[in-house]
């Protein structure tokens, strides 16, 4: 798109030329998300400061007919900011401040486009944190997190995004600006808040959030335990919570993901390992050390190799960083990779885990498994080279197999990074035709337009063909 | 509109004699359809559905022939809303209660809507396992009343509400189709989240059938610390105080002008532990130190029968005779603003000729507030309005919203039960139009006359 474009003048006249971006080589940054294999090259991208001037571009984008999506730090996983059929990407980088922080009220309001560790960092000293901690936390915006209703390992005990947003101020499509929810836990009348969080940047652009904080527990207790198979990590699983116990966090590793992460990091773990499980217990001290001592049993009774306990701080954030870092260990692993994102009833882990390795097997496809265990939240790395043709069809086989065994054991293709473009295709799988339509008629009320992100979530008729439906 | 004959023939066609509660025009009171009687009116027929098919058929019937519809569980919430014009059919879910799926080792659970909390919280109790809601009438309320309007209890400080613990549900449309929303697993993000459309939406926009839930380990043991001062200012120092701290409490209730099971007009705080036995304790101790670091003057610690019986009679705030007038209003409040509004609580009790009471979720920035005791219980309509107003404007003022949730008719006719809503009403009107095209359900009760 040239310069002199009306469009693209218009938008300079609110932002400034200088934060406008049209040049191809530029542009080409933001022709995806963290999911790499999905490009599409938006015509320009446009950098906001305020509400006022989203809710202009808005306007213009109407006015001239062009899709608009919002970009928050691109780390999403299923291609949700990807501007399918091009025009404005509007990215909230700008819009990163944090406009209040509120510590009798435990709340804060933010900007969309701080970055989720930062609202932490922000209030540690006063002894509080953001709870919902994505595993991308050092990098994602708050405005990402509540577009995906994002999750992190914390959520097995202290919910989703959702769980988290008190109010939002949101541009709608037709460029008003309305608030939902506030600073109170509840208002009266539908819970639109409820209904944007989640909606993929499909609804409107969210300018302002008011987000709860959280005292930070008095004391934590974290395990690692080192098992020779994936099943006996599993089983270890869903003992921890038949017994009544709900940790903070409880997650899984396998044995590719430690090997990748030992090569890369140096952590010390031993390379021939099957499992390895991060178990995290948080709140009141007292009683915390029995509640350790039943889970090391639960490991012991399976067959457990190790286990270590974090002794301090520094301790307990190696192994987190050991978690969190997993991802940027897969370059290692192969030029390119997929991570499903499935849940299935904790029950179900070792069965569906089982088949998913069978999956790989029968493609001959490398898959690694990083994942939220204690929320049935498995992430299976796909792992393959999209220069090969041949793989990338084995490779769409293999995510078709494994997100129908999630939702065959009860489950569903996507516990925290959303349908994007990526999983439209599988929607069918778990939602009827009817289920569907409410969504599209609820869509057409926040979106009557459809330009507001356009060509995601919603299978297309040749979706329902590849399902063979 | 059919005849009472005609209508009586038509739904028995439809469910049965089993399935069919008609309207009599004196009923007693302990007769099973005053408990669907609404401001007063009473419905023209109680329907049952023994299915899902059923569901379907009654609202094709009634639409064609063009009879209002109002969703109901068992009836204990039918009252929060605007007064209806007329009732035609009162649409209960009552038959359906099973419970459908339920693997404890997997903490969830899924149920038929009809299913009362006490059988559900019996069943799961069998695998140390519950529900952590605690919504008033505890005892006879359904889960499908409970999402409907997205129900709480004073322990939603340490578990939420009814929307923290819904995953899925199946709705039948006023069109009688049946979609469904979210699943069966804690995590979900395929597709919107309708689920938070239906919950709290108080059966404006479908009929829910079923319902998927998240549970939580019985706790090992519960306990309740009782302290009473001299001054409010005390105890709200005392709260703001534990929810600063390391506690958990699983409740931070302020009681002014009566607390549960006491006699004592001192004002109070209510606070609830619970989980393994050294976290209690300590947790206890810690208490009592803050408490007497601020001025209590009585401190007790209640466990057993008595601390259940503590728990119920709180959640069912005020405790009264139903058939006394009462009003009962709850204010939605940032934490830091519940003491200024409850000086106005006081100022509106020291200027009435009734009774106004108060319960504060300290944690929540909840305040509960009680009408009762009007002399020779006659309610002065315009005056009692007049003060809702007054503590309206409180709660507005600083940011905050109220609903009255209990009143008679006559009150509820003079006054916005709901209070304004803003902006976002555009929108909520189109979800109803969207969603209850043909206006069959709940019409004119929820916010706005939606
Ligand atoms: C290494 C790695 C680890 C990850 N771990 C996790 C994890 O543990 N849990 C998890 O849930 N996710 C995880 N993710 C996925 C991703 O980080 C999250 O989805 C995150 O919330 C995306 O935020 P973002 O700012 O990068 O959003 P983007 O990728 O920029 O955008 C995501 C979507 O949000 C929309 N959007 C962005 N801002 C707004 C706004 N202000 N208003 C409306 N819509 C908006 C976009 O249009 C798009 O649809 C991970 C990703 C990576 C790369």
């Amino acid at each position: 798109m040239k310069e002199n474009d009306p469009l693209i003048s218009e938008l300079a006249n609110i932002v400034g030329s200088e934060h406008v971006i049209t040049d191809p080589t530029s542009l080409s940054v933001y022709e995806c998300d963290g999911a790499t294999v999905f490009k599409a090259l938006p015509d320009v991208v446009v950098f906001p400061t305020t509400a006022q001037d989203i809710s202009e571009i808005v306007k213009i984008a109407n006015k001239h007919n062009v899709p608009f999506v919002a970009r928050g730090a691109g780390t999403g996983l299923s291609g949700g900011m990807l501007p399918v059929s091009g025009g404005i990407i509007i990215a909230l980088n700008r819009m990163n401040r944090i406009l209040e922080i509120d510590i009798a009220n435990q709340q804060a309001v933010v900007e969309p486009g701080v970055v989720n560790l930062g609202l932490t960092q922000a209030v540690q000293d006063d002894g509080y944190y953001y709870a919902p901690d994505p595993s991308s936390q050092q990098a994602c915006s708050i405005g990402g997190n509540i577009a995906e209703n994002s999750g992190g390992p914390h959520t097995l005990k202290y919910g989703v995004t959702s769980n988290h947003v008190l109010g939002l101020e949101v541009v709608l499509t037709d460029g008003e600006i309305v608030e939902f929810g506030g600073a109170v836990e509840e208002t009266p009348g539908y819970d639109i808040r409820g209904v944007m969080i989640g909606s993929e940047g499909t609804f409107g652009i969210v300018t302002k959030a008011v987000v709860r904080l959280l005292r930070k527990p008095e004391g934590y207790q974290t395990l690692l335990g080192i098992f020779e198979t994936i099943d006996e990590a599993s089983n270890v699983v869903s003992s921890i919570i038949a017994k009544g116990i709900i940790p903070a966090a409880l997650e899984m590793m396998d044995h590719f993901v430690i090997k990748a992460v030992e090569e890369a990091f140096h952590w010390g773990f031993p390379l021939d390992a099957g499992a390895v499980l991060i178990v995290e217990l948080d709140g009141i001290k007292a009683g915390m050390q029995q509640q350790a001592e039943q889970i090391t049993e639960i490991f012991n009774e399976n067959n457990c190799r190790e286990t270590r306990y974090a002794k301090d701080e520094a301790d307990r954030q190696q192994i987190w960083k050991s978690r969190k870092s997993a991802f940027g260990s897969f370059g290692r692993l192969a030029p390119n990779y997929i991570t499903q994102d499935g849940v299935v009833p904790r029950t179900q882990l070792p069965k569906v885990l089982r088949r998913v390795a069978e999956i790989s097997e029968k493609y001959d496809i490398p898959i690694a498994n990083v994942f939220h265990a204690g929320d049935g939240n498995i992430h299976p790395i796909v792992l393959f080279d999209e220069r090969d043709s041949d793989q990338c069809e084995r490779v769409e086989a293999v995510n078709m197999e494994i997100l129908s065994a999630c939702a065959e054991a009860g489950g569903t293709i996507t516990g925290e990074h959303g349908i994007g473009v990526e999983k439209m295709d599988y929607m069918p799988l778990i939602f009827s035709p009817e289920d569907l339509a409410v969504m599209a008629t609820v869509k057409a009320i926040f979106n009557p337009s459809g330009l507001c992100n356009p060509g995601k979530i919603f299978p297309t008729a040749e979706s329902y063909a590849k399902l063979g439906r | 509109m059919p005849n009472s004959n005609q209508l009586h023939e038509d739904l028995i066609q439809i469910v049965g004699e089993a399935g069919l509660l008609l309207r009599s025009e004196n009923l007693q009171p302990d007769d099973q359809r005053s408990c669907y009687t609404i401001d007063g009116i009473g419905p023209r027929a109680v329907v049952l559905p023994a299915s899902i098919h059923e569901i379907q058929e009654v609202l094709g019937y009634a639409a064609d022939s063009k009879l209002s519809v109002i969703p109901a569980g068992s009836g204990t919430k039918l009252g929060i809303g605007n007064s209806p014009e007329q009732v035609d059919l009162v649409l209960s879910t009552s038959r359906l209660d099973q419970v459908l799926e339920y693997e404890p080792a997997d903490l969830t659970v899924t149920v038929e809507a009809g299913i009362p909390l006490a059988v559900l919280q019996a069943k799961l109790a069998e695998h140390g396992q519950y529900l952590p809601l605690d919504p008033p009438y505890t005892d006879r309320c359904t889960i499908g009343g409970m999402t409907a309007t997205n129900s709480s209890g004073p322990s939603r400080l340490r578990y939420g509400s009814t929307r923290d613990c819904v995953l899925g549900m199946r709705v039948v449309q006023s069109s009688g189709t049946v979609v469904k929303s979210g699943g069966k697993v804690v995590k979900n993000v395929a597709g919107y989240d309708l689920n938070k459309l239906y919950l709290g939406s108080f059966g404006t926009l479908g009929i829910i059938t079923e319902v998927s839930l998240k549970l939580q380990p019985l706790p090992e043991i519960e306990r309740s610390v009782f302290l009473t001062f001299t001054e409010i200012g005390e105890a709200v120092n005392v709260a703001s105080e534990i929810a600063r701290s390391q506690l958990l409490p699983t409740f931070l209730n302020l009681f002014v002008n009566g607390a549960p099971l006491t006699e004592s007009p001192e004002p109070c705080l209510l606070i609830g532990v619970d989980g393994h036995p050294e976290t209690v304790e300590w947790q206890i101790d810690a208490v009592k130190t803050i408490a007497k670091q601020n001025g209590a003057i009585g401190v007790e610690v209640y466990e057993g029968q008595r601390q259940q019986e503590l728990h119920a009679s709180m959640c069912a705030f005020p405790e009264g005779e139903s058939a006394a007038p009462i009003v009962i209003s709850r204010a939605n409040l940032r934490m830091t603003d519940v003491a200024g509004f409850v000086n106005t609580v006081v100022e509106v009790n020291d200027a009435s000729t009734w009774q106004v009471r108060a319960m504060g979720l300290m944690g929540n920035g909840i305040v509960y507030v009680a009408f009762s005791d009007f002399p020779d219980g006659d309610v002065p309509m315009q005056y009692v309005a007049d003060t809702v107003a007054n503590l309206r404007d409180a709660a507005t003022n600083v940011g905050g919203n109220l609903i009255v949730e209990s009143a008679p008719t006559a009150l509820k006719r003079q006054i916005d039960v709901w209070g304004p809503v803003g902006r976002s009403f555009e929108l909520m009107k189109a979800i109803k139009a969207k969603l209850d095209p043909i206006g069959l359900l709940n019409v004119g009760r929820f916010v706005g006359g939606i």
